[in-house]
């Protein structure tokens, strides 16, 4: 006689839940911020941690992940728009190579100055980052 | 700044802005348009003989942009 099929259902760890890993992701964005760029301590911490969260997204054990959609239907072109706005605007300062046609990382370069914008943005990296590892 | 510099700043805003449309007409109730995530999870699944190839590309790529910004 078949045995019935396993049910499973994914428990989300405790650790895991949003109210958990936002003041984490918070406390490393605040750390992040302080460190300037161009300086050793930043780049050991980005490479540590996003190094970190690399391993963390390959070994698919630490964090359960979300379903992965099926064949995306043709609406999903619209994505195209700004990827492809991007690529463009991208590509050609970056051919250009010259402070007269700044790619995004140099005109955010200034910007990134600021302890609270970098802050911010560190916050917003780390954010992605987490949705990238568990998807 | 100059003239052109803000040109292209405006630019980068405006693609900034696209992305942000795109995704809240994404999560729309009944939207046919998957959200940036489920795009990312498509692009994240793809294997090549059970490699994860795609995540593994995509990983990479986050973490090289938080370095390229952050620390370079």
């Amino acid at each position: 006689m078949e045995s019935p099929p396993e049910i499973t259902a994914e428990v989300p760890r405790a650790w895991a839940r949003p109210a958990v890993t936002l003041p984490v992701l918070a406390f490393l964005s605040l750390v992040g911020g302080q460190l300037p760029s161009f300086s050793t301590q930043a780049n050991l911490y980005t490479i540590v941690l996003g190094g970190g969260l690399v391993l963390v997204g390959l070994s698919g054990r630490v964090v359960p992940r979300r379903p992965v959609p099926g064949r995306p239907r043709p609406p999903a072109a619209w994505w195209l728009l700004p990827a492809l706005g991007f690529a463009v605007l991208e590509g050609v300062t970056f051919l250009a190579g010259t402070r007269r046609y700044p790619t995004l990382s140099r005109l955010m370069d200034p910007l990134l100055e600021d302890e609270v914008v970098r802050s911010t943005c560190f916050f917003g990296w780390l954010a992605a980052f987490w949705v990238l590892v568990r998807r | 700044m100059t003239l052109v510099q803000g040109l292209i700043a405006a630019g980068f805003v405006a693609v900034a802005v696209l992305l942000g449309a795109v995704e809240w007409v994404a999560r729309r109730p009944g939207s046919a348009v998957p959200t940036l995530s489920d795009m990312c999870a498509l692009a994240m699944s793809y294997e090549v003989r059970r490699l994860p190839v795609g995540r593994v590309v995509l990983l990479g790529f986050w973490w090289w942009i938080g370095w390229h910004f952050f620390a370079r």
